[in-house]
């Protein structure tokens, strides 16, 4: 495997949500090695409030769909209420065709199903950027 | 044939006894030829000797007479009428000697009189009546049973012996009639000569029953008026005098003899019945005395004692001592035999009423078991019933139900688990997920010239805890759905609801139900299987998140409770806030096959309330006054020795 190499790709900065400890800190890892700006959150809570102190931007948002509290569509109508529109990457293991004709309708870049092979998760990165750009 | 010479009446006069018994043993729609062909006879025997209106008149009274008497015997001895008992001759007596006679006599006596042959009215009813209630005692039960023969209401099938026996009965009769009655032969009083017939007829009455003793007794009668026709001064003296010795003696044998008679078939009809139940019954049965010693033994016990697999316990027949029999083999070691003589010394005292023991056998090549019971034998005496039933079959019907039991109950376990597949897929899913990221993370590293070995260290330990985790899941998956055996083991109702809740994390948190718990710390552990337990706790769960579907996400609450309830009892709780158990369904939410749920089979209440019910407990719900419902569970806990409980032991073992 070898990872994008464009100056854009490497200054990319992404936002992980899922309330998985070990998921979250896996995928921050795996953005981390091929030189991703990851930053990770634990709730969609969490995110928003990161975003609205103005700290935080993002480029790509990795998005767990099953979440408590906050679901990953309740987040991205959340998003979308403060007019904040970030490509998003929704991953899940329950990949119903309900749930995916859900995401694909709100225009996400794309759908993955877990566990995430670093290849499709790289790729929809890139896809992400390219959009972005 | 002997009459009273004066009114023409006969000392013993048949055709009453025959017309009754005629129209008792048959339907009452026949009985109008009855009557018919009686008065036909005797108008053709009276008319023309006696004048027509003399002739009517006596018609009259006879049909009157067996008119009366055939009513009331079949309505208050029976049809045809039974005299099988003391109470039945009684009542005979009353209808057929004493009630109809008087009617008979009324008219018949009125004919008399007013045919100018006798001057006062009562000596020819006496006469009368004397005639018809002697024929009523000594002919009519001899009658009655002939008809009843005849008409093929009551067959008659002899053995030969019986045959045999009742010609000698008939042989002795017929010469001791013919030696006591017959002129010239000079018996040394008349109280002897009359006395003579009565061992005869005591033989016919316990032999033969009251047909046999009153057959006797008219043939004993007709053999005296036969001879006194012959001879009447040289047998009793004069014409009065012997009849008058013929109705005392047959006013004073008759009745005795009849009731000897009945009570003798009483006795041995109700012997009969006793051996012929004994007989039918396919278990093997032994009666006691007080003392333990063997009074009688069914065939079924016979049979068995006789065969070589027979224990000597069971081998016991009528004059052995059982009791004495267990107790030498309890002293050469023999637990059954222990265990069945102390019972039988229980029963016998009366310190219990019952004792029951089940045990396997070897016979031939087969296992077989038996169950045995003693019975207190309710009587003055005091005694006992041996029993003892091969219950193979019934035992392994039992078997076969358990499993049937434990096969449904693991279907409706595997169905509540298909329910949570979603769930288990995205738990499962969670460390692959992690997994894989690190192990391609640490793949990447290591394609460094000089990776950093302490990152890869983290990222490894990361890897072993995510699989570690993933394990337990299956695990606790594995457990819920293999088809064990049922394991018995303390557990801990904290335990087993943070399991369950385990279980039920992701389902939970997909449908947003917030989950409270309130269990009282100091609870002690129960004593169960933990498979099936966790089975009930998580159904009645998922039912409760499938209650509250319709509810606003915020408000969905679970509320998980436990604490004490009688001693040595623990209650649980479900609570949730939903839509309440519909009014239809309330009473029939532990039926199998009932439902609210669209694809539901309707199996899972009724599975646990079996599970619950196996371990003691009880399981019911109800709706709660704020809406929603709540499912109550009272389970008893473990007892101090940590032993098991009555009902999951004879599970166990079966």
């Amino acid at each position: 495997m070898s990872a994008p190499t464009s100056s854009a790709f490497v200054q990319t900065s992404i936002a992980i949500v899922d309330d998985d400890a070990s998921v979250r800190v896996s995928l921050k890892r795996l953005c981390t090695v091929f030189g991703l700006q990851a930053t990770a959150y634990a709730s969609g809570r969490e995110f928003l409030t990161a975003l609205e102190d103005g700290g935080s931007r993002a480029d790509c948002l990795l998005l767990d769909a099953h979440m408590p509290e906050m679901t990953g569509s309740e987040l991205q109508r959340h998003l979308v209420a403060k007019g904040i529109s970030i490509p998003t990457i929704v991953f899940t293991a329950d990949d119903t065709p309900e749930l995916l004709a859900h995401y694909t309708a709100t225009g996400i870049v794309a759908f993955l199903r877990k566990p995430l092979s670093s290849e499709d998760l790289l790729a929809a990165i890139e896809r992400a950027v390219r959009r972005k750009e | 044939m002997l009459r009273y010479p004066e009114i023409g009446t006969a000392v013993l006069y048949s055709p009453y006894a025959f017309l009754t018994a005629a129209l008792v043993v048959s339907r009452r729609r026949d009985w109008i030829w009855y009557i018919l062909v009686a008065s036909a006879a005797h108008f053709v025997t009276h008319w023309p000797q006696w004048t027509l209106s003399w002739v009517v008149f006596a018609d009259a009274a006879n049909i009157a007479r067996a008119l009366v008497a055939a009513l009331l015997l079949n309505r208050l001895v029976g049809t045809p009428p039974h005299l099988d008992s003391a109470r039945s001759l009684t009542l005979f007596i009353v209808c057929a000697v004493v009630a109809a006679p008087a009617v008979g006599a009324t008219i018949g006596a009125a004919n008399v009189v007013l045919h100018g042959a006798a001057s006062t009215y009562w000596q020819p009813w006496t006469t009368w009546f004397v005639s018809n209630a002697l024929t009523g005692l000594a002919a009519l039960p001899a009658a009655i049973v002939g008809f009843a023969y005849v008409f093929g209401i009551s067959p008659w099938h002899p053995d030969r012996s019986r045959v045999i026996e009742a010609l000698l009965l008939l042989i002795a009769l017929a010469a001791t009639c013919a030696l006591a009655f017959t002129p010239g032969f000079k018996w040394p009083t008349l109280v002897l000569l009359l006395s003579a017939p009565l061992p005869i007829l005591i033989w016919a009455a316990l032999r033969f029953g009251p047909g046999g003793a009153s057959a006797s007794l008219t043939w004993i009668t007709y053999s005296v008026i036969w001879n006194i026709d012959r001879g009447a001064d040289s047998l009793f003296g004069s014409l009065d005098e012997s009849i008058l010795a013929l109705q005392i003696f047959v006013l004073f044998t008759a009745a005795p003899v009849l009731w000897l008679a009945a009570i003798a078939t009483a006795r041995h009809s109700v012997a009969q019945l006793h051996h012929a139940l004994l007989a039918s019954l396919q278990d093997q049965i032994a009666i006691l005395d007080a003392h333990g010693m063997v009074i009688e033994v069914n065939e079924s016990w016979r049979r068995f004692a006789a065969t070589s697999d027979a224990h000597a316990i069971h081998r016991v027949l009528p004059g052995d001592d059982y009791l004495a029999v267990c107790q030498s083999w309890a002293d050469r070691g023999d637990a059954i035999a222990a265990d069945v003589a102390a019972g039988v010394k229980d029963v016998l005292r009366r310190t219990r009423r019952r004792f029951e023991l089940e045990y396997d056998q070897t016979q031939g090549d087969r296992r077989e078991t038996y169950a045995k019971s003693i019975e207190a034998l309710e009587r003055a005496g005091g005694g006992a019933v041996v029993m003892r039933a091969n219950v193979t079959a019934r035992r392994q019907a039992r078997v076969e139900i358990e499993e049937q039991r434990r096969e449904l109950s693991h279907l409706a376990r595997v169905s509540v688990l298909g329910q949570l597949s979603g769930a288990f897929a995205h738990e499962l899913n969670q460390p692959l997920t992690a997994i894989l990221s690190n192990a391609e993370t640490a793949r990447h590293v290591i394609r460094h010239a000089s990776p950093d070995l302490d990152y890869l260290g983290d990222i490894l330990q990361d890897i072993i805890a995510d699989d570690q985790r993933a394990a337990a899941m299956i695990q606790r998956l594995r457990g819920l759905l293999k088809r064990g055996d049922r394991r018995l083991q303390h557990i801990a109702i904290r335990e087993l609801i943070d399991d369950v809740l385990e279980l039920a994390r992701t389902e939970l948190m997909t449908r947003r139900v917030e989950v409270v718990t309130d269990i009282n710390p100091t609870l002690p552990a129960l004593w169960g299987d933990k498979v099936q337990l966790q089975q009930v706790m998580l159904n009645l769960i998922l039912n409760a998140c499938e209650a509250m579907g319709a509810a606003a996400e915020s408000g969905r609450r679970l509320v998980l409770a436990a604490d004490f309830d009688a001693p040595g009892r623990v209650h649980l709780a479900i609570r949730d806030n939903g839509t309440g158990i519909a009014p239809e369904l309330i009473d029939r939410l532990f039926e199998p096959f009932v439902t609210s749920k669209p694809d539901g089979l309707g199996l899972g209440l009724s599975i646990s309330r079996t599970i619950v019910a196996a371990h003691g407990g009880r399981l019911w719900g109800q709706n709660n006054h704020g809406g929603g419902a709540t499912m109550h569970c009272v389970l008893p806990v473990a007892s101090d020795d940590g032993t098991t409980l009555p009902v999951l032991a004879a599970m166990r073992d079966t």
